[in-house]
């Protein structure tokens, strides 16, 4: 992944996590990871394109993505609605929204496609023969992932 | 002998002369011929063949599909076979039929272009003989083999393979994982113990460069560590020659690092590494530096390649495995004095200092990028890998050189560090100059 893509990403995840959340956030060593891996329970995924391809997966477990989205609604949700399942999303679009904005800023395109959710059990994603860079964030409610894959267009 | 007889034993002669050519052809194929270069694929995979033209562009395809076609009302993709093996193609007039191949792979249809479909020929399975690695034009993975049919050598194509890339990575990352047992030791290494007459000191020493500094004895660089180690027992008076620590390993791989290790490079070295680049091919050249670390030498090989191809829109992806090296690289800055004069008329005066004036950093791509992971890169003229194969496994290292060697164009070059070698098979060396070692493929 271009080197120039890496700040952006961990620059805006860190910035509207603690936005949203009115909280400490830190962040974790970043690394690269190519294998299929397990998803935590909950993943919300969008899509990029443009100058470039690739995604980017916003992967927690089933408690965080709960009690982030009860502190970013101000009100206790104790199960996986609708509405909880609409606050990670928004979540994951503010984040790759900033991103992209900052992207742009150096001169780079990129197109978004809208966020899409998965919750379930004993997940895991494959994508062949993609590099991916893990971006781990701590808040006080437990661990976000944040997995990025972008290649040129070759 | 009556008449009927007579009859009765010439068709008995004529059934089982046909049945015996039935039993020499095994498969039948389709002949056609690609940039004046005869081939066949297995009639099996082929559909029908067909002459269209119009086909629907797709923007942001791979380059080699030329677009869609509407095949009696099922949509299939038209590939240009040509143009994904890089064979020379003649772009027909606006309007002239293309020669097409309607192929089956699997449950997928799609059309291929070729030069001139020539012919059903049937063949036997023993007189198909395998590829030779001088059929450059086209990956030998991807050959099935090579038929001679009526004085005429035809290149059996694997549609399989070429169409079905995703089944074939598998099975080579399988293989991948069971030729990797275990990362830690080198074989060699242990070979190279018995066969040296149990000098054990180098033994150890080989395993501890590997345990303190990731460096792995391997064909690549063992004359050096050997060479070394005779300097290693002038200098240590022949005692006590292990490596106890890492320092000691750094000491043991001081001369190891070819010339112009992070830092520019000057314009002696710059010099002997001008003769080996290969003439420029097309308007394109694309470079691809392992390794880069903090991109020193990524950025003097830029204004190298300027100068060798003043005419080239030259592109380099430059990948290390470093984040904190690697971050640094895109933005890198100098002070006035460490700047060598070649490179004076490149920089531009900022804030921090000097940079590389953006024309040169619009030609490099650095990216934090492991190599063991896939490599989406396209054919390569240039691989610039210095002092990186050492540090890596023996595995990786047989998997990199595999992979240099399928990016690689025919005419393409590898520059390895100064004191590396690649001895494998189907490379040469292509330096004249001791000084850099560049191989070609053979």
């Amino acid at each position: 992944m271009r080197v120039e893509y890496i700040n952006p990403f961990v620059e805006a995840s860190f910035n509207v996590l603690r936005e949203v959340l009115q909280s400490d956030v830190k962040r974790g060593e970043l690394y690269l990871k190519s294998t299929s891996m397990p998803v935590m329970g909950v993943a919300a995924i969008v899509g990029l394109a443009g100058d470039v391809e690739g995604r980017v997966l916003f992967d927690m477990d089933k408690p965080t993505a709960l009690k982030v989205a009860s502190a970013m609604n101000g009100e206790e949700l104790p199960t996986m609605d609708d509405l909880v399942k609409a606050t990670i999303t928004e979540l994951a679009n503010m984040i790759t929204a900033q991103a992209v904005t900052k992207l742009h800023e150096l001169g780079f395109r990129f197109d978004l496609t809208p966020p899409a959710i998965f919750t379930g059990d004993n997940m895991e994603v494959t994508d062949q023969d993609v590099e991916a860079l893990i971006v781990p964030m701590e808040v006080p409610q437990g661990r976000i992932e944040i997995n990025v894959a972008i290649r040129e267009r070759s | 002998m009556t008449m009927q007889a007579e009859l009765e034993k010439k068709s008995d002669s004529r059934t089982e002369e046909k049945k015996e050519r039935a039993d020499r052809v095994d498969f039948k194929m389709v002949t056609f011929s690609l940039g004046g270069k005869e081939y066949g694929i297995d009639i099996m995979n082929v559909k029908e063949i067909a002459k269209a033209s119009k086909f629907t562009y797709v923007p942001n395809a791979a380059p080699f599909v030329r677009g869609v076609y509407n095949l009696r009302g099922e949509i299939i993709s038209i590939i240009d076979l040509r143009t994904m093996f890089h064979l020379p193609s003649e772009r027909k007039q606006d309007g002239s039929l293309e020669s097409l191949l309607i192929l089956r792979v699997e449950e997928h249809v799609f059309g291929v272009i070729v030069d001139n479909i020539d012919k059903v020929v049937g063949i036997s399975k023993s007189s198909l003989q395998p590829p030779h690695p001088i059929f450059g034009d086209i990956n030998v993975k991807y050959i099935r083999g090579i038929v001679e049919n009526a004085g005429k050598l035809y290149i059996i194509l694997d549609v399989e393979k070429i169409f079905m890339v995703d089944k074939d990575l598998k099975g080579a990352r399988k293989e991948a994982a069971y030729e990797a047992p275990k990362p830690g030791m080198s074989e060699r290494a242990f070979t190279s113990m018995e066969a040296d007459g149990g000098d054990l000191d180098l033994g150890f020493i080989e395993e501890t460069l590997f345990s303190f500094r990731h460096f792995a004895v391997t064909p690549v660089n063992d004359a050096w560590v050997k060479a070394r180690f005779g300097q290693w027992k002038g200098m240590r008076k022949g005692t006590d020659l292990q490596l106890k620590e890492p320092g000691e390993a750094d000491q043991y791989l001081e001369t190891f690092y070819s010339r112009c290790s992070s830092v520019l490079w000057d314009s002696g070295y710059a010099d002997q590494v001008l003769p080996v680049l290969p003439a420029a091919e097309s308007r394109t050249i694309n470079v691809w530096n392992p390794g880069c670390g903090r991109g020193h030498e990524t950025y003097s090989f830029a204004l190298l390649l300027r100068r060798k191809y003043p005419q080239a829109r030259i592109k380099i992806w430059a990948n290390d495995s470093d984040l904190l090296a690697i971050s640094m690289a895109p933005n890198m800055t100098f002070q006035e004095q460490e700047i060598p004069e070649a490179y004076r008329e490149h920089m531009v005066k900022g804030k921090n200092g000097y940079s590389f004036s953006q024309a040169v950093r619009d030609s490099i791509f650095f990216e934090f990028h492991d190599v063991q992971n896939a490599n989406p890169l396209p054919p390569l003229d240039i691989i610039l890998c210095r002092d990186t194969l050492s540090f890596m496994d023996v595995v990786q290292q047989k998997r990199l050189i595999a992979e240099f060697s399928e990016r690689l164009k025919a005419s393409g070059i590898v520059i390895l560090g100064g004191n590396e070698k690649l001895v494998a098979g189907g490379w040469k060396s292509v330096s004249g100059d001791e000084a850099v070692s560049a191989y070609g493929k053979d």
